[in-house]
């Protein structure tokens, strides 16, 4: 066959079955994080709106980049990333919450995995995308204090909506500083964790994305 | 304006001196411990100087002495409970200094790591995210201190989260400031002023020392 008939035979074909599979799982897991985002639009949760529009920003930009629909963000980091919209938007999570203490916690973790995931992609993005470059262990210091950070303007995003239009997401001291422990451990966790991830992670499967190993540049233990 | 500056930060650490002192006479343990703790933190850059050579620009001197000052004065004298926004003001103080020291530090590695680049821009939003960091940080710990020892560090969520926001806006101020002011002065003359080169040389040099005196043995 040649190049053009295999263009020609469509978008789905040379693909192994396990490569479909995790792609179909990228996009269903994507498509979970649009429509929560569009909820959250449609309630004006101003918040969660700007997390909802940079992580969908941070999906589509290699896909569109590079016009092909294969180069979605592996399914796991995608499930990440939507997981904390999800569990703030659904009624089944608030009852859980008012039922164990431990809930709570829970979601601050979650939020702190999503919030790792896309410190480390704004790494592999601005790699692709803009000058900078950094070195591994630059880029596990950027995604640890990235997740801090963000998580520290966070809890201030959250004060000032309840001062300002009356929501009720922070109802004690203790409350915003058990968020931050639980994000601040999770932060560090996941930084440490995408220091291995793609080292570990099998050649073939690397190859795939195409354009996950920008996380780092290239043998700079050399320089 | 730069002798000036010199004689404000001595008197400034006379002052902690001082202070250190009259803790000791009047028994305030508190703060007598963190005025001697400050004073010696106000002398390091001067110790970096002599011993390595580095040089900080003299108003970033300035600040850090200003700041840690302002801090220990306002515990021994009570300004910390008795002027509104003393905390707020120390908090935006210290938050600056962690960014400027941070944007030294950021600077000099853009310079001298190969593998490292950072533009300008990100270099700015690099600055913010890392003084809120600092300042997620310091709340944690304050917090915990709050926990285990019972002591009041944090009031109430409403002075936490003013904390933090001028812990931002220190943060703001510097991520500009700093990546305004690469504008005028490349980052290589910016690093040059600083004498890194030189303390390199020293640092490597004293690491070869002890390489050798440890193969002798």
């Amino acid at each position: 066959m040649g190049e053009k008939e295999r263009v020609r035979a469509g978008l789905f074909s040379g693909r192994r079955p396990d490569q479909m599979l995790e792609a179909e799982l990228s996009w269903i897991a994507s498509l979970v994080l649009f429509f929560s985002t569009v909820y959250v639009v449609l309630k004006v949760d101003v918040l969660w709106v700007v997390f909802g529009i940079a992580a969908i920003c941070l999906y589509v930009l290699p896909i569109v980049t590079m016009r092909n629909l294969f180069r979605a963000l592996p399914w796991e980091m995608t499930v990440l990333l939507a997981a904390p919209l999800l569990l703030h938007i659904s009624a089944g999570a608030r009852s859980m919450n008012d039922r164990f203490a431990w809930w709570d916690d829970l979601t601050s973790l979650a939020f702190a995995l999503s919030l790792a995931t896309i410190g480390f992609l704004l790494t592999v993005e601005l790699e692709m995308y803009t000058s900078v470059r950094m070195n591994r262990p630059f880029a596990v210091l950027f995604v640890i204090m990235f997740t801090l950070g963000a998580s520290g303007f966070w809890e201030v995003g959250e004060y000032i909506d309840d001062e300002v239009f009356g929501s009720s997401y922070l109802r004690s001291n203790c409350d915003a500083m058990t968020t931050l422990l639980w994000t601040s451990i999770g932060g560090i966790l996941m930084g440490l964790f995408y220091a291995v991830y793609l080292r570990v992670m099998p050649k073939k499967r690397l190859s795939t994305f195409g354009f996950m190993h920008l996380y780092e540049v290239p043998k700079w233990k050399r320089g | 304006m730069e002798e000036r500056l010199k004689l404000a930060s001595r008197a400034m650490q006379a002052g902690m001196l001082g202070i250190a002192v009259a803790g000791l006479l009047t028994a305030n343990f508190t703060w007598m411990p963190a005025a001697v703790l400050s004073l010696f933190v106000s002398i390091v850059p001067s110790i970096l100087r002599r011993d390595l050579g580095l040089v900080l620009p003299i108003e970033l001197n300035f600040w850090i002495v200003l700041a840690l000052f302002l801090h220990v004065i306002g515990g021994f004298s009570g300004f910390y409970d008795n002027v509104p926004g003393w905390d707020h003001l120390t908090h935006a103080m210290s938050a600056s200094l962690v960014a400027a020291l941070g944007f030294v530090v950021v600077v000099s590695v853009d310079k001298y790591v190969e593998s490292i680049s950072l533009p300008r821009p990100f270099l700015a939003f690099f600055i913010i995210m890392f003084t809120m960091a600092f300042g997620v940080i310091w709340e944690l710990m304050e917090f915990s201190n709050d926990q285990l020892t019972g002591s009041r560090l944090q009031s109430n969520l409403n002075d936490t989260m003013f904390d933090m926001m001028f812990d931002a806006f220190g943060g703001f101020i510097v991520g500009i400031a700093g990546a305004h002011y690469l504008i005028h002065t490349t980052p290589e003359h910016f690093v040059e002023s600083l004498k890194v080169e030189k303390t390199k040389e020293k640092i490597s040099g004293l690491l070869e020392k002890r390489a050798r005196s440890k193969g002798g043995k």
